[in-house]
């Protein structure tokens, strides 16, 4: 095995254009199913790292937010939003029945911050009754959220200990959170106590917020359903039971965003397909070709010893080679493409976009790389075949 | 090293008047001699390179068998056929004959590098200096000129020191001094190393080195003598 | 010779993407109010770096006999590109602003890649 082996990697080394051609075409189908799994990969993990956020089973947000939208961007995309209603919203829900756990968020648009030219969004949470965003908080922060302390989403290039100003108030990063692959990675995120100070701060500046009583305001309130109870039921009894405040079931943001993956996911293994079976082709056809031109090789081969099976071995090994390299290139390109450009392409995309973490892409890498040669080698099966049944005294004579 | 054909032919089928084929090989017999250089001489296309493709293991007769000490070679599979080709037989074809990929040497080293055999470099060394290449040893096959090719081919043959040597129209492309050069290499290689040598040829210089002479003509062979 | 000429033919054309692409497609971020971020001036910097490595290109190619210095001298050139965004100058402090989205991986990527066509021509120059 090693000899034929050690024939075919000098055959591939000293012949650099016919090996590049084909590791090329290789190339072509490494980076399509490579990149085009990660963008999937990444948007199903996406898709689950928005439904863990959410947790909650139904939204309660101001009538005005209808604007369903604009608070489904602030998830998706991280655009900033600012609606409120009375705090007292949250007490009127828990007396709704049906309702086991009620977590109120309150949310402010910072003006520009000194960094960037756009606006950050700002949530303050409730760590004690909070059951979204505290467990995730609660992985890169072990202590809870002081005042005039802020945790910052990946997204926000501030360090832990690092001081930001929001509408002129120091708040201190004691924490930088894992990334979501959502709009939840570009926001801050505070205590109540704090956020009642921003709110203040923002008033003084000139934005208000005020609503008509005068009172404390939440923006949203997260609500959990108790087992057994039905959500559409307990959905219209909120609606019923609060005013100026409309209860979402955040099924149907999630569901929204799984059409959209479903989409795209059709899209980007249509691709796969497309681009595999003109690789596969092409490959097929490059291989017949090279039949031609190395036949009177395989018969000199033939005619010094080889056996059928160690030509058609070596004519394997020599395309699986081909394939291998051609993979890594793909890979590599593809990774080129992805990795630096994943902000690129998770903005373009428009929906939740977590990339895999390092161990499945490298998995993921090795995969391709080796479905690459395997490709390559079936690809090369006919040619080595053929080339192997080649009658050598036939094929040495046409040569004068 | 008994090495004999029995009743041999070659038929192909084509449709000339009457017959759907025709004979490029009639049936014939012949024996070719332990140590020493065994011609067979006759024009173009009157079946010489057929035959030593059939003698060679290259080329299944339609009748008949052929016979290397006591194992008719035809009744062998795949790979038994071409391991003892490889172990026991040295063939030179015509024209190019050269991996392109490897180097002059590694060329004239690949049969034992096939099987994983002691590479047999010192007489690698030895025929390719007396075949006068000695100094083309790293060179590549493109960078040769034909007949620096045939020698090569020539002494990939010899270096292997195979039991029979099989060589198509060995002189071919070469000028008066290398073709004897050549010809007192297998010379030289039948009578010290006890070794047979099939040469096709339709050149008279042959015959001064030869043992034996056959003369081949509408895929029919005579003794000459 | 000709061979050795290629790293230099790629540096020049990978040069002439950082001067187009840092002041067009692969520009700092735009400000609503027209105000100046600190990307501003690394995208300007990029630009400074790539003229830099253009000029060493065509050096190389002009004066053939000094290529091995001069291919070189641009590999310490093609590390200052690739440290300027973000490290040597800072960049907007959010990942979703395109100078850290599109800016800086174009550039490390552009750099990286010239300072690998430095560092053959450098080895192929010195072989000979």
């Amino acid at each position: 095995m090693s000899k034929t082996f050690s024939l075919s990697a000098k055959n591939l080394i000293r012949k650099p254009g016919r090996t590049a051609i084909l590791a090329l075409l290789t190339a072509f189908l490494a980076l399509a199913v490579f990149g085009g799994s990660v963008v999937v990969l990444s948007l199903r993990s996406g898709l689950n790292s928005l439904e863990a956020r959410l947790g909650a089973d139904i939204i309660l947000v101001p009538t005005e937010a209808q604007s369903k939208v604009s608070f489904q961007n602030m998830f998706l995309q991280g655009t900033t939003g600012a609606f409120y209603m009375d705090a007292s919203a949250l007490e009127k829900v828990t007396e709704v029945e049906g309702v086991e756990k009620a977590a109120p968020q309150t949310f402010l648009a910072s003006l520009k911050a000194d960094c960037c030219s756009i606006k950050i969004q700002v949530i303050g949470i409730d760590p004690e009754k909070d059951f979204t965003v505290q467990p995730w908080i609660a992985r890169s922060l072990t202590k809870e959220l002081g005042d005039m302390d802020v945790a910052v989403g990946c997204k926000v290039e501030a360090n832990v200990g690092e001081i930001i100003r929001l509408y002129e108030q120091r708040c201190k990063v004691v924490a930088r959170l894992e990334a979501t692959g959502t709009g939840l990675d570009t926001a801050v995120y505070c205590n109540m106590d704090t956020m009642n100070a921003l709110l203040k701060a923002a008033e003084e500046k000139g934005v208000s917020h005020k609503i008509e009583s005068g009172s404390d305001v939440i923006s949203a309130v997260y609500i959990k359903v108790k087992d057994g109870c039905d959500i559409d039921a307990v959905n219209s009894r909120l609606n019923g039971h609060i005013r100026k405040a409309t209860a979402v079931r955040t099924r149907s943001m999630i569901t929204g965003v799984s059409d959209s993956l479903a989409g795209v996911s059709r899209t980007v293994s249509g691709l796969i397909v497309a681009v595999w079976m003109l690789a596969f082709i092409i490959l097929l056809l490059a291989f017949a070709l090279i039949i031609q031109e190395r036949a009177r090789e395989f018969a000199v081969l033939r005619l010094l010893g080889s056996s059928r099976r160690m030509l058609s071995r070596m004519v394997l090994t020599e395309s699986a080679l081909c394939g291998l390299l051609g993979g890594i290139a793909g890979v590599g390109l593809a990774a080129l493409l992805l990795f630096p450009f994943s902000q690129l392409i998770e903005s373009s995309l428009r929906l939740p976009y977590l990339m895999p973490d390092a161990g499945k892409t490298l998995l993921l890498a090795a995969g391709t790389a080796l479905l690459s040669a395997v490709m390559a080698a079936l690809a090369s099966v006919a040619a080595a075949y053929r080339l192997s049944r080649i009658d050598p005294g036939t094929v040495l004579r046409e040569g004068n | 090293m008994m090495f004999k054909a029995e009743n041999i032919s070659k038929r192909y089928f084509r449709r000339t008047g009457s017959a759907n084929y025709f004979y490029a090989v009639c049936p014939l017999s012949l024996e070719i001699m332990a140590c020493g250089v065994t011609v067979l001489a006759g024009r173009s296309g009157s079946g010489k390179t057929t035959l030593l493709n059939m003698l060679a293991g290259l080329l299944a007769p339609t009748e008949g068998k052929v016979w290397l000490d006591g194992t008719d070679l035809y009744s062998l599979d795949d790979k038994s056929l071409s391991r003892l080709r490889s172990e026991k037989m040295g063939v030179v074809p015509q024209g190019r004959s050269a991996i392109d990929t490897l180097t002059v040497m590694e060329n004239i080293l690949l049969p034992a590098r096939l099987y994983g055999r002691p590479e047999p470099i010192e007489a690698a060394r030895q025929w390719m200096e007396q075949l006068g290449i000695a100094h083309l040893a790293d060179a590549r096959p493109a960078e040769l000129s034909g007949g620096e090719l045939r020698r090569m081919a020539i002494a990939r043959a010899l270096a292997q020191a195979p039991d029979i040597l099989f060589a198509d129209e060995p002189t071919g492309d070469l000028d008066d001094g290398n073709t004897h050069i050549v010809l007192s290499a297998f010379h030289d290689f039948a009578c010290i190393q006890k070794k047979a040598v099939f040469v096709v040829s339709h050149e008279s210089d042959a015959f001064q080195y030869a043992d034996k002479v056959y003369r081949m003509d509408g895929g029919q062979v005579d003794i000459m003598h | 010779m000709k061979k050795a000429m290629i790293p230099a033919c790629v540096m020049l054309a990978l040069s002439l993407v950082v001067i187009v692409g840092s002041q067009t497609f692969l520009s700092p971020c735009v400000h609503e109010d027209g105000s100046f971020g600190p990307c501003h001036w690394a995208g300007r910097a990029l630009m400074g770096l790539g003229c830099a490595n253009g000029v060493l290109a065509l050096l190389v190619l002009i004066f053939r006999k000094a290529r091995f210095g001069v291919y070189m001298s641009a590999m310490p050139v093609c590390l200052m590109g690739i440290l300027t965004p973000g490290t040597l100058i800072d960049l907007c402090h959010m990942s979703t602003m395109r100078c850290r989205m599109v800016m800086q991986p174009a550039m490390i990527i552009l750099f990286a890649a010239t300072g690998i066509a430095a560092l053959l021509g450098t080895l192929s120059s010195a072989k000979e």
